[in-house]
């Protein structure tokens, strides 16, 4: 079997090679088609993963108050509102909330330790327990005190990324590095942390905010983001509706007007992706049926115009021995020789285009064999489907006629 | 062990739809090819079946070949009773106990010479290198040993016929059938191609060739008349 196997897989090979053209086309319309279903399961496995983490470093139990009201958006709104003001209130007043950390950082820093430079870190400012305030281990030395805070300390908390960069295998705790010519002693270093496109998360130094504001020059009264963590976290409907009338009533909002603030939890950047999610799928997955369809289609059409030119071919092999089933497969060999290489393209243009929209930050992907499965799976039935109309055909066709061109 | 072929009151009748303007009354009409045909071929025989066009000659090869199935009458192939296979049985005898040469030689374009002698090789389980090495013996026994990676486009008609024979030849089968396998050559070249069937008839084949034309059925030990579908 093997050997009749291997030899109609070549002579299919041949066949396919001798109409080009032909084959071009249905190689198209199937990569295309491929292209856009690989896309799907991309960015949806991408934006899964995303959520997934989204949630792990939210924390189900978080909430992240923004300035400004996002889903407003009005023109010349502020977005600096909260205050240190609103952070010491709701850690005094607001029921169920046990951490309340306000948020500043300045991005495009320039790190040295010794000789070494270390370009655009995104320097964060935290009060205290950075890493259990955002889910985030530590994997040598300590957080953040709150004597530190106090205190303005020069302490720093090194990501990974600046943490391989400027130390190597080196363990960076107790060493002094300078952020802008300012002495900081490293106090701990945080685990790496897979990233979920726009930018590296580990690429960060964390110092005390106190220190952030005063030795930086930054607004001492106005913040850009808070995040509130609470007990009890099954009441977290309840949770953000209390903090959401004390941020109201804090910034004396009369009741007709907005929020000048945004609440976010990991539920709602579910929700939100989610959507996007179901947007994305329906559009592509239209993109892709369409496409798959269309590539069928030609195919089908294709290899009834096949048949009938190669009816002497298929006359001549009936008449040499090749069974109906041969003919058959010979057929489908050659359909799904077509769509699968159609399959092989679709996978890395849609690959490539996957890859083009992360980098722009459009899309995350994630690359699976999952991925690799469904594009061959699918391109194999679009050949096998569509391919068997005109095989069985082929394999039907009474080898005297067919010898004498009467498909 | 007497008879290669053994044909008893063959009959064909092809029937042709009636017309479809509403005229019933004619129902189906059907065209006798063949009217009652008995005739022995012998083992190790070469046989010429002469006729005009139209006497029913080609068809009865087809239905000697497996190609066609009588409408009535029995026949025997090497023993098997040839009427009652099925499909793939007479697929498996084509291939095996059947050389076929044809007017037109029906060589695929887009394979090399060798690679269309292989061809009936590959429905009969054999491995390719093996195909390979017979497929280069019989290239070379026909003169085509130099000839063996060309295409079909760039051999002259005597040439692809040869091809053709060594093809038919491939699975060694006791009887090699041949329809009007010089009607598309030059009388020399027609020559060389008929020298070449006695050289394989002398080899042990059976050989039944369908023509028409005097010259060719000469080369034969035995001719068959066929007119309007008898034996005359």
């Amino acid at each position: 079997m093997f050997t009749v196997f291997s030899s109609i897989h070549s002579m299919a090979f041949e066949a396919v090679w001798a109409y080009k053209l032909r084959s071009f086309f249905v190689v198209l319309g199937v990569a295309l088609g491929i292209a856009s279903l690989t896309l799907i399961i991309m960015s949806v496995d991408g934006a899964n993963r995303k959520a997934m983490e989204i949630v792990e470093m939210f924390g189900p139990d978080a909430a992240f108050v923004l300035g400004g009201n996002f889903k407003k958006r009005a023109a010349g709104m502020r977005t600096l509102t909260l205050s240190h003001e609103d952070a010491t209130r709701i850690r005094q007043s607001l029921p169920g909330a046990y951490l309340v950390v306000p948020m500043r950082a300045q991005v495009g820093r320039t790190v040295k330790y010794r000789n070494k430079n270390y370009q655009d870190v995104f320097i964060v400012g935290a009060t205290e327990n950075y890493g259990q305030v955002w889910n985030w281990p530590l994997v040598e030395g300590r957080d953040i005190r709150p004597e530190d805070e106090q205190a303005g300390a020069r302490v720093a908390l090194v990501g990974d990324k600046p943490a391989r960069e400027l130390f190597g295998e080196e363990s960076p705790v107790g060493k002094i590095i300078f952020i802008k010519d300012i002495p900081f002693q490293v106090v701990g270093r945080l685990a790496h942390r897979g990233g979920a496109g726009g930018g590296d998360p580990n690429n960060r130094i964390i110092i005390p905010l106190s220190t952030l504001t005063r030795r930086f020059n930054m607004d001492r009264k106005y913040f850009r983001a808070l995040r509130v963590k609470f007990y009890e976290p099954e009441y977290m409907d309840a949770h953000i509706e209390n903090l959401r009338l004390l941020l109201r009533h804090l910034h004396k909002l009369k009741p007709e007007e907005d929020d000048d603030f945004t609440i976010l939890t990991a539920d709602e950047v579910l929700k939100f992706l989610s959507v996007f999610k179901g947007g994305l799928t329906i559009f592509l997955g239209v993109t892709a049926t369409i496409a798959m369809l269309v590539g069928g289609f030609v195919l089908a059409n294709l290899f009834t115009i096949s048949v009938s030119e190669r009816c002497e071919e298929i006359g001549l092999k009936r008449a040499l021995g090749a069974h109906r089933s041969a003919i058959m497969f010979q057929f489908l060999m050659e359909a799904s020789l077509l769509t699968l290489l159609g399959g092989f393209l679709g996978l890395a243009l849609g690959y490539g285009l996957g890859k083009f929209l992360s980098r722009l930050d459009i899309l995350t992907i994630q690359f699976s064999w999952k991925v690799f499965g469904m594009a061959m799976f699918s391109s194999l039935a679009v050949g096998l489907v569509f391919g068997l109309k005109p095989a069985r055909h082929a394999a039907g066709l009474d080898p005297i006629r067919a010898l004498k061109g009467e498909g | 062990m007497t008879s290669a072929i053994s044909l008893e009151n063959i009959t064909k009748t092809f029937w042709q739809e009636p017309r479809k303007n509403g005229d019933s009354s004619e129902g189906r009409r059907g065209v006798h090819v063949l009217k009652g045909i008995s005739l022995e071929i012998a083992r190790g025989e070469f046989m010429a079946l002469q006729g005009t066009s139209g006497s029913g000659k080609s068809t009865l090869l087809q239905i000697i070949g497996l190609l066609d199935r009588a409408t009535s009458g029995s026949y025997r192939l090497l023993g098997h009773d040839a009427q009652g296979l099925d499909d793939d049985a007479q697929s498996d005898l084509r291939n095996q106990a059947l050389g076929f040469i044809f007017q037109s030689f029906y060589l695929i374009p887009y394979a090399t010479a060798l690679e269309n002698v292989v061809l009936p090789g590959l429905y009969s389980h054999t491995p390719r290198s093996e195909l390979r090495r017979r497929a280069a013996e019989l290239l070379e026994r026909v003169g085509l040993g130099d000839r063996m990676d060309f295409r079909p486009a760039g051999l002259s008609g005597g040439q692809q016929q040869r091809v053709a024979m060594a093809r038919a030849l491939l699975n060694e089968p006791d009887i090699i059938l041949a329809d009007e396998p010089t009607g598309q050559l030059d009388s020399r070249t027609s020559r060389e191609i008929m020298a070449l069937f006695q050289d394989v008839n002398e080899s042990g084949k059976t050989i039944v060739l369908v023509t028409h034309d005097e010259e060719v059925a000469r080369v034969a030990q035995r001719t068959v008349h066929l007119a309007d579908g008898k034996i005359v």
